[in-house]
């Protein structure tokens, strides 16, 4: 009975939620069994076309692309981040508000923005090659934009705070005498970093790899700008058919594959964080 | 004579600027229990860490074995420590935890490892505990694989850190008699760090007492008890009427001193009698327990009137006021004289229990 007038308060939220989450999600899933007309205009006509070209090989190919790029993405931000985040939560409690300010400061600048600044630094008359040649290291500019790896670099910076953010949270809730333990046990400082530091930062770790995959699956103005679109992504397909390919229909049935992608790295985390290592590890 | 098991040489701690140990400077015997006791922020923890090897030393040496492992890492130390909070990892269970030693340092096979798991969980009264987890483990048994985990290694000394500060005190009492039997049992030598004079003076074969840093006393508990070097100790430890008294006459073995109109003859601390003077005020502690009220003058008594009087079970407590001091005294089953409130009466004392020291300025404001 009481845990029910407590539910209550949850009403207003669930609602807000709700429409402006669940019911635009409903309309993709409606949209995605429906026909695209001669115009580019929605038919009211059920079809599962859609989905078969959601599985044409063609189309899986930027699934993979995809995938390969939120993976590489996840692991380029953790490799960078963990150590960051690790370093920053032993600072003095002055350094620590100084150094998260500067990893949360370009938020406060548009991505769009700071795309461009990417494209000013690696463009063939880009910054570095300007400096390389300048020193003669380089007779012609290296071509560094327009390629998978582009895109990598641009997405992996792009998300690179959710990482370091995510994993300094659970690095600054280890308990550091569990470390002193592990020495004094006769553990040397690799052995308690993979045996104790690793193992109860997983949380931290798997959170911020979910922060980082899901959105690297969609960034697509990312991979539009520094990428070329030489490479494909979801992200750009899905726009390119939801705009200049008139084809809304087609559009939505990509959108929830992404969707079924994201969460199937939801469910990892999920089993993660809840399965057996229970409180001790969450605590 | 037999070397000592470990040696602190002149030891010094600083953290910035605050000295924390000052000179200090004992052996360790082996097979011996030693008890560091001291108030909070006396330095009993950092001089334990200092041992450890997870603080630094600014000078000084530490000789494990008359070798110096001042500058060997913790895991290159073959002591080990039994954390204040247990320090139990918590995604391991138990047998991983207790494992976790000999399989950093590989020095057991996995089927000797399983063996040596069984006999230290047997030694702490744990079998058949391997496959809990630590947040499945009530706190006094935490403690019992915290101390599993450490004497697996069997290290030269084992540190323990107010190991049963986190326990209520039907547990604490229980484990103290634990704490004894495993020591004895095993022939580890415990380095043992605790606030509480009751758990140092029931367990330790000697105890070095601390304050700010600096060794104040160090000796078996019945010394310590009976004859304390100092007024911080004599404050710290037993329950005493703590007061100034002027001094009359310094004898060979006692001196007269004045208490208000009173006259009385009190032994005097060996260490201390140098510094007593005939004129000058003094510090008389009398342990409360070790008085006896009289309804009727005795020799060698202070007089006094019944301010209260508190029945608490097996002992009465008696307020009197002497002089301008009250002093309480401590009875266990009858007294003398029924007395009553506002009665004079004459305080006395078992000759052991009264300690004459000098005066140490400013000792009254630490409020001990």
């Amino acid at each position: 009975m009481k845990s029910w007038k407590t539910n209550l308060l949850a009403v207003p939220v669930l609602l807000w939620i709700g429409i402006l989450v669940g019911v635009p999600m409903l309309l993709v899933v409606a949209i995605s069994f429906l026909s695209r007309g001669h115009l580019g205009n929605i038919v009211y006509q059920f079809t599962l076309d859609n989905y078969r070209k959601v599985f044409d090989p063609i189309y899986l190919r930027v699934f993979w692309n995809s995938l390969r790029l939120a993976l590489l993405t996840g692991l380029i931000t953790l490799c960078i981040g963990y150590p960051v985040a690790y370093i920053t939560s032993n600072l003095t409690p002055r350094g620590r508000a100084l150094a998260l300010g500067l990893i949360m400061l370009p938020f406060w600048i548009s991505s769009l923005l700071r795309t461009y600044g990417w494209m000013i630094l690696l463009g063939n008359a880009g910054l570095i090659n300007n400096v390389l040649m300048a020193l003669g290291i380089i007779s012609r500019p290296l071509p560094m934009m327009y390629k998978f790896g582009t895109s990598l670099v641009g997405t992996a910076y792009m998300l690179l705070p959710f990482m370091i953010v995510a994993v300094f949270n659970s690095v600054d809730k280890l308990d550091r005498s569990l470390l002193e333990a592990s020495y004094d046990l006769g553990a040397g400082r690799w052995q308690t970093f993979f045996h104790i530091t690793i193992p109860l930062t997983l949380p931290g770790i798997v959170g911020g790899f979910t922060l980082v995959f899901i959105p690297a699956l969609g960034l697509y103005f990312v991979s539009d700008l520094l990428g070329g679109g030489n490479t494909v992504f979801l992200g750009n397909l899905i726009h390119t058919l939801a705009t200049r390919g008139r084809n809304r229909p087609l559009a939505a049935a990509f959108s929830l594959g992404m969707v079924a992608l994201a969460l199937m790295v939801l469910f990892v985390y999920w089993k993660v964080t809840k399965d057996k290592t229970g409180e001790g590890l969450l605590q | 004579m037999k070397q000592p098991l470990l040696a602190l040489v002149k030891l010094n701690k600083y953290y910035g600027d605050v000295h924390v140990l000052k000179d200090i400077s004992f052996t360790i015997n082996e097979g011996e229990f030693l008890t560091l006791l001291g108030p909070s922020g006396c330095g009993k923890t950092t001089l334990l860490r200092c041992i450890a090897g997870l603080e630094r030393i600014q000078s000084g040496d530490i000789l494990l074995n008359g070798t110096s492992i001042k500058d060997l890492a913790p895991n290159k130390r073959n002591v080990n420590t039994v954390f204040q909070n247990y320090a139990l990892f918590p995604h391991l269970n138990v047998y991983d935890n207790i494992a976790y030693g000999p399989r950093m340092k590989r020095s057991l096979s996995e089927a000797e490892l399983r063996n040596r798991v069984g006999q230290v969980l047997e030694l702490v009264q744990m079998s058949g505990y391997e496959k809990r987890m630590p947040h499945q483990l009530s706190g006094g048994q935490r403690q019992r694989i915290a101390i599993a985990r450490a004497l697996i290694n069997e290290p030269a000394i084992l540190l323990l850190d107010e190991p049963l500060g986190a326990l209520d005190l039907k547990l604490r009492k229980h484990m103290q008699t634990e704490l004894s039997r495993l020591q004895r049992k095993t022939g580890t030598t415990f380095v043992y760090v605790t606030h509480d004079q009751e758990e140092a003076l029931n367990m330790s074969d000697r105890i070095v007492v601390i304050d700010q840093g600096r060794i104040q006393q160090l000796g078996s508990p019945r010394e310590i008890y009976s004859n304390p070097a100092n007024l911080f100790v004599t404050s710290f430890i037993g329950d005493r009427n703590i007061f100034p008294v002027t001094v009359l006459e310094i004898g060979e073995e006692h001196s007269k001193v004045r208490v208000g109109e009173n006259v009385v003859q009190v032994r005097h601390s060996h260490a201390g009698r140098a510094a007593l003077q005939v004129g000058e005020e003094a510090v008389l502690a009398i342990l409360m327990d070790k008085m006896i009220v009289s309804c009727a003058p005795v020799e060698n008594a202070l007089r006094g009137e019944v301010l209260s009087i508190h029945y608490a079970g097996s002992q009465i407590r008696i307020e009197v006021r002497v002089a301008d001091r009250i002093l309480t005294v401590v009875e266990y089953q009858k007294i003398d004289c029924e007395c009553q409130t506002g009665d004079t009466v004459y305080i006395s004392w078992e000759e052991s229990g009264a300690l004459l020291l000098p005066q140490e300025p400013g000792w009254e404001e630490r409020g001990l």
